[in-house]
C-alpha cells in the first residue's frame, strides 16, 4: 500500500523531471545544430518560475479550466504508464484507456482556446486536430498490431513478455510498426516538421496566442508531459520497457536524441503535406505491420 | 400491475391530453408531465418480475401476448424516461406554437407505441406497436412543414419498405409453424434449415436496419432529425431509432438464438453484420464534419453511434453484447442531451441551428453549455463519461476476437467525431459572441432540468458503470451467453479488467492538484472578448467567424470521397419509378373512347392467341 502511494506521488514527479529536462536539451541539441551556443539546459525551469510570477489575462472560466483539464489529463496518463517496473495504476484498463486519456490534453486545450476568440487560435486548433487525426490513423493500427500480437489489452503484460523473450522492435512483424510509431513520433510531439499547429511565426504559437503568465507555464509543463507520455509509450511497447527507472531513462533518452537529430534539419510542413506525409509511409507500415501480424497470429 | 394497464394509461393518457389541451393549455401541460411521469414509476415498479398475459381471438384468432423480460424492462425504463425528460422539455419550447394538442398526442403515442413493441410477446402485435410507431413518428417528422414534409416522406417510405420485409418474414414464419409466438418459434427454429435461418435474419434484417439507420439503408435520418422539433429530435435519436437494436437483439439472441446465429455454416451473417456496422461507423461520422447545420451534424452522428451498437451486438460474444446494449443506453442519454442543448440555443436564438452563425454562448446560457460539453464527452466516449465504458467493452471484444481491422473501423471512427464534436460545441458556446446576441437569457427551468439530469445520468454511468451492467448482465444470462463478472465500477477478466473509480479518483485528486496549483499562481485579469492578441493587427469585431470552413484542408482532400452516393442512388430509382409511372399514367387519356379501344384490343389479342395456340 504504501509502496503503492509512493509510486503514485513518485512517477509525475520523475515525468515532470524528465519532460523539462528533454525540453532544455531540444533546445541545446538543435542550437547545437543551428551552430548556435544555445540556452543552459535550465532555461525552462527558469522561464517556469518566472511565468508564474507573472500577470496573465483570462478569457473567462472555460479559458482557465480547459488548461486545467489539459495538464491533468497529461499527469494521470503517466499514472498508467509503466516506468520501468512501476506502474501505480496498471490493473485499470489498458492500452485503450491510455489512449482515451491522451485525448484530455488536446481537448482541453481545445476548449480553453476556443474561449481565447483569436484567429491565430482558432488556426492552431484547427491544425492540431486535423494533424491528430493524421497521426491517429497509423498510431492506432500500430498499437492494434501489438495488442493483437501479444493478445492482451494490458500494457504490462506486453512489457512482460518483452522482458522475458525479445524486444517487439527486433521481433518480425512489429519492427514494421516500430518503424511506423518512430516515423510518425515527431507528429506526436508537435516537434519540427510537425510544428505546424504552433508555428510561431505564422500564427503566434496557435492555441497559446491568449496565453501569459502562468497559463504559459502550465501550457509548457503539459508540453513537457507529453514529451515524456509519448516517448515512454514507444520504448514500452517496443524497446521492451526496463527493469529499473535508469536504463529506461537511458532508452528514452536515445529515442528522443535519434529523433530529434533527424527532424531538426527538416522545415516545417504545410498541413496538407503533413497529412500526405502521415497518410502514406507510416500508415503503410503500419498496415502491412498489422496485416502480417494477424495472419501469423491466426 | 399487470401490462395492459401500463398500455393503457399510455395510449388512454394519450387521448386524455389531447382532450385536455382542448379545455385549457395549462391543464394539458400538466397531464402530459403526470402521465409521462407514472409510466415511469409503472415501468420501474416492475423491475425483476416477469408477468405474460395473453389475449384470444382478437386478429384472426391469433393470440395477442404481452409479456415483460429483463430486456424488455431495460427499453422501457430508457423510452418511459427518456419520454418524461423531453416532454418537460417540450414545455417552454413548443409554448406559443400552434397545434400543440396534436403534438402532445403524437409524442405520448409514439411514446407508448414503443412500450408496446417491447411488451408485445407475438409478432402480431409487435407489428402492429410497430405501425402505430412509425406512423406517429412521421406525424411529428413533418410537423413543421416545408422541408419537414419531404424529410417525413422520405422516412415513411423508408419505413414502409422494412415494415413490408417484416411482413413477408412474419408470414413466411406463420405458414411453416403456424404460430407467431416469438418464445414458440424460437423452441422450434433449431430444426430448421440453415438457408431458412438465413433468409429469416436477412429480412427482419432489413426492417431492423432501416429502422436502425444500418449503411445502407441510412438514408431517412439526416433530414428526419434536423426537421423534427428538437425535443422530439431526442426522442426519436435516443430511443426510436434504437428499436432497431431492440429488433436486432430480439431477432438474434431471442427467436433465431444464440448458437444458431454465429455458427459459421450461415454464411457468417454475423461477421458480414460486423462489417457493415463498422461502415456505418466511419464514412457517417467524416460525413458529420462537413455539416454546418447543428442538428444535421448530431445526426450523422446518430448513424455512425448505431454503427458500435450493431459491432457490438453482431459479434455474438459476452462483452460484445453488453457493450451493445450498454451503448444503446448511453447514446440515448447523450445524444438527447445534445439535441436538449442545441434545442434551448434555437429556442433563444430564434430558431437559429447554422453553427456558423451562433458563438460565444457560454456566458449566456451556462447550463445548455454543460450539457453540451458533457454531451460530446460521451459521444466521443472520454473516460469517466457513460460512452467510454461501453465503448471499450466493443473495442475489447473486437481485439480480443482478433479482428483488429473492425476495431480500427470504431476506434478512428471516435477521433473523426472528436474533429466534428468540438466544431459542433466551439461554434455555439465559445469563440466571439455576436452583438446580436447580447441580450440572451439562459434557458427557461423546464429546459434546465432535463439537461441537468441527463447530465448528471453520464457522469453516474461513468464513474459507477456496475449499476446498468448488472441489469444487463441479468439479459445476457437470458440469451444464453455465460455471465460477466461485474462490480460497482467496472469488469474484472483475465486478459485486461476496467476500474472507473481508478480513474475517476486519479483525475479528481490531479485535478485539485493543478488547480491549487494554478491558484497559487500570479492573478490573471479578465479581459472582454475583443481584447486579444493578433501580432499588432486589428481583430475586426463581429466581421467574420474564425470556424467557418473550419477544418478547410482536410475538407480538401476528404470531400470527393464523401458523397452520399446512397442517397443519391435511391432518389435515382425514385425518379426513375416517377418517369416511368408518368408515361403509364398517359394510358389513362380520360376519353371513354380510349378505353373502348383498349378493350377491343385486348379481346382481340386474346381471340388472337387462341386461333394461333388453341390454349383454351
Amino acid at each position: 500500500m504504501v509502496t503503492k502511494v509512493m509510486q503514485i506521488i513518485l512517477s509525475p514527479v520523475l515525468a515532470l523531471i524528465v519532460g523539462v529536462f528533454f525540453l532544455g536539451l531540444a533546445r541545446k541539441i538543435i542550437a547545437r545544430i543551428h551552430w548556435r551556443y544555445g540556452p543552459p539546459l535550465v532555461q525552462p525551469v527558469i522561464d517556469m518560475i518566472r511565468l508564474f510570477y507573472q500577470k496573465s489575462v483570462s478569457h473567462g472560466r472555460m479559458f482557465d479550466l480547459g488548461i486545467i483539464l489539459s495538464l491533468a489529463g497529461s499527469i494521470v496518463v503517466v499514472l498508467f504508464l509503466p516506468f520501468g517496473k512501476m506502474c501505480p495504476l496498471s490493473s485499470s484498463g489498458g492500452l485503450l484507456v491510455i489512449l482515451y486519456i491522451m485525448l484530455l490534453a488536446p481537448l482541453g486545450m481545445a476548449l480553453s482556446g476556443g474561449e481565447g476568440a483569436n484567429p491565430n487560435i482558432s488556426i492552431g486548433i484547427s491544425r492540431k486536430l486535423i494533424l491528430s487525426l493524421g497521426y491517429e490513423v497509423p498510431l492506432l493500427l500500430v498499437l492494434l498490431a501489438v495488442m493483437t500480437h501479444y493478445k492482451t489489452i494490458s500494457i504490462m503484460e506486453v512489457v512482460n513478455v518483452q522482458q522475458s523473450t525479445s524486444w517487439s522492435i527486433i521481433s518480425f512483424p512489429l519492427f514494421l510498426s516500430g518503424l511506423s510509431y518512430f516515423l510518425i513520433l515527431p507528429a506526436i510531439l508537435g516537434i519540427r516538421p510537425f510544428d505546424v499547429s504552433s508555428a510561431p511565426q505564422e500564427i503566434s504559437s496557435g492555441p497559446m496566442a491568449e496565453y501569459g503568465g502562468k497559463y504559459l507555464a502550465l501550457a509548457t509543463i503539459e508540453h513537457a508531459f507529453v514529451l515524456f507520455i509519448s516517448i515512454a509509450l514507444f520504448v514500452n511497447l517496443f524497446l521492451g520497457g526496463a527493469a529499473n527507472p535508469v536504463i529506461f531513462f537511458v532508452k528514452m533518452l536515445v529515442v528522443f536524441v535519434l529523433g530529434l537529430c533527424i527532424n531538426a534539419v527538416f522545415p516545417r510542413f504545410r498541413i496538407e503535406q503533413a497529412i500526405k506525409y502521415l497518410w502514406k509511409w507510416p500508415t503503410l507500415l503500419a498496415f502491412l505491420g498489422l496485416i502480417i501480424t494477424m495472419a501469423i497470429r491466426s | 400491475m399487470s401490462l395492459e394497464i401500463l398500455l393503457i394509461t399510455a395510449f388512454g393518457g394519450a387521448l386524455l391530453t389531447y382532450l385536455a389541451g382542448k379545455v385549457s393549455y395549462k391543464g394539458r401541460d400538466f397531464l402530459a408531465v403526470v402521465i409521462s411521469l407514472v409510466l415511469v414509476v409503472f415501468v420501474a415498479c416492475l423491475y425483476g418480475k416477469a408477468p405474460e398475459k395473453t389475449f384470444y381471438s382478437v386478429f384472426f384468432g391469433i393470440p395477442f401476448i404481452l409479456r415483460l423480460n429483463m430486456l424488455s424492462w431495460f427499453f422501457a425504463i430508457a423510452i418511459s424516461s427518456l419520454g418524461a425528460l423531453c416532454t418537460i422539455f417540450s414545455l417552454s419550447y413548443m409554448k406559443g406554437r400552434e397545434r400543440t394538442n396534436f403534438y402532445y398526442l403524437t409524442m405520448l403515442v409514439v411514446n407508448a407505441a414503443m412500450l408496446g413493441i417491447i411488451l408485445a410477446g407475438d409478432l402480431v402485435s409487435f407489428y402492429i406497436f410497430w405501425e402505430i410507431m412509425s406512423w406517429s413518428t412521421f406525424l411529428l417528422i413533418s410537423y413543421n412543414k416545408g422541408p419537414a414534409l419531404a424529410a417525413g416522406m422520405k422516412y415513411i417510405i423508408m419505413s414502409i419498405v422494412g415494415s413490408l420485409a417484416m411482413l413477408v418474414g412474419m408470414l413466411s414464419l406463420y405458414t411453416t409453424y403456424g404460430t407467431l409466438n416469438i418464445s414458440e418459434i424460437s423452441a422450434v427454429i433449431a430444426s430448421a434449415s440453415s438457408g431458412y435461418i438465413l433468409f429469416i435474419l436477412i429480412i427482419f434484417g432489413i426492417a431492423f436496419g432501416i429502422k436502425n439507420a444500418v449503411m445502407p439503408l441510412h438514408t431517412w435520418l439526416p433530414d428526419s432529425y434536423a426537421e423534427a422539433p428538437s425535443p422530439f429530435t431526442a426522442v426519436l435519436s435516443g430511443m426510436l431509432t434504437r428499436m432497431g437494436v431492440y429488433g436486432f437483439l430480439l431477432l438474434m439472441y431471442v427467436i433465431v438464438g444464440l448458437h444458431n446465429v454465429i455458427t459459421p455454416r450461415l454464411l457468417s451473417y454475423h461477421y458480414i453484420l460486423a462489417w457493415l456496422g463498422a461502415i456505418t461507423i466511419v464514412i457517417p461520422t467524416f460525413i458529420a464534419m462537413l455539416q454546418n447545420d447543428a442538428k444535421k451534424l448530431l445526426a450523422w452522428h446518430g448513424i455512425g453511434q448505431g454503427g458500435y451498437m450493431i459491432l457490438g451486438i453482431a459479434f455474438g460474444t459476452s462483452l460484445g453484447v453488453a457493450g451493445g446494449i450498454f451503448h444503446t443506453l448511453n447514446h440515448a442519454i447523450y445524444i438527447a442531451l445534445l439535441f436538449m442543448s442545441v434545442g434551448a440555443v434555437q429556442y433563444r436564438t430564434g430558431g437559429e441551428r447554422d453553427l456558423n452563425s451562433l458563438g460565444g454562448l457560454i456566458k449566456k446560457m451556462p447550463i445548455a453549455f454543460i450539457g453540451g460539453l458533457l454531451g460530446i464527452a460521451g459521444l466521443m466516449g472520454v473516460p469517466l463519461t457513460n460512452g467510454f465504458v461501453s465503448k471499450w467493452l466493443i473495442y475489447k471484444t473486437l481485439i480480443l476476437q482478433r479482428s483488429p481491422f473492425l476495431a480500427f473501423a470504431a476506434l478512428i471512427g471516435t477521433w473523426g467525431t472528436i474533429l466534428s464534436v468540438y466544431k459542433f460545441l466551439h461554434n455555439m458556446f465559445l469563440g466571439q459572441l455576436p452583438e446580436k446576441y447580447e441580450n440572451v437569457k439562459p434557458a427557461p427551468f423546464s429546459m434546465q432540468l432535463p439537461i441537468i439530469i441527463l447530465s448528471a445520468a453520464i457522469l453516474l454511468f461513468g464513474i459507477l458503470p456496475g449499476i446498468v451492467l448488472k441489469v444487463i448482465n441479468a439479459i445476457e444470462t437470458s440469451f444464453g451467453f455465460e455471465s460477466l463478472n461485474v462490480t460497482l465500477w467496472g469488469i474484472t477478466s483475465e486478459s485486461g479488467t476496467l476500474n472507473t473509480i481508478n480513474i475517476f479518483f486519479a483525475v479528481l485528486i490531479v485535478g485539485i492538484i493543478v488547480w491549487t496549483v494554478f491558484r497559487l499562481g500570479a492573478k490573471s485579469v479578465s479581459v472582454r472578448q475583443d481584447d486579444s492578441y493578433a501580432a499588432g493587427a486589428h481583430i475586426p469585431k463581429d466581421k467574420y467567424h474564425y470556424t467557418s470552413e473550419f477544418y478547410n484542408p482536410l475538407y480538401r482532400m476528404i470531400k470527393p470521397f464523401l458523397r452520399d452516393v446512397i442517397d443519391e442512388f435511391y432518389y435515382w430509382i425514385a425518379s426513375s419509378v416517377q418517369r416511368l409511372s408518368g408515361s403509364v399514367r398517359r394510358v389513362y387519356a380520360g376519353d371513354v373512347g380510349y378505353y373502348v379501344m383498349y378493350i377491343i384490343l385486348f379481346l382481340a389479342f386474346l381471340i388472337f392467341v387462341q386461333l394461333k395456340w388453341k390454349l383454351w
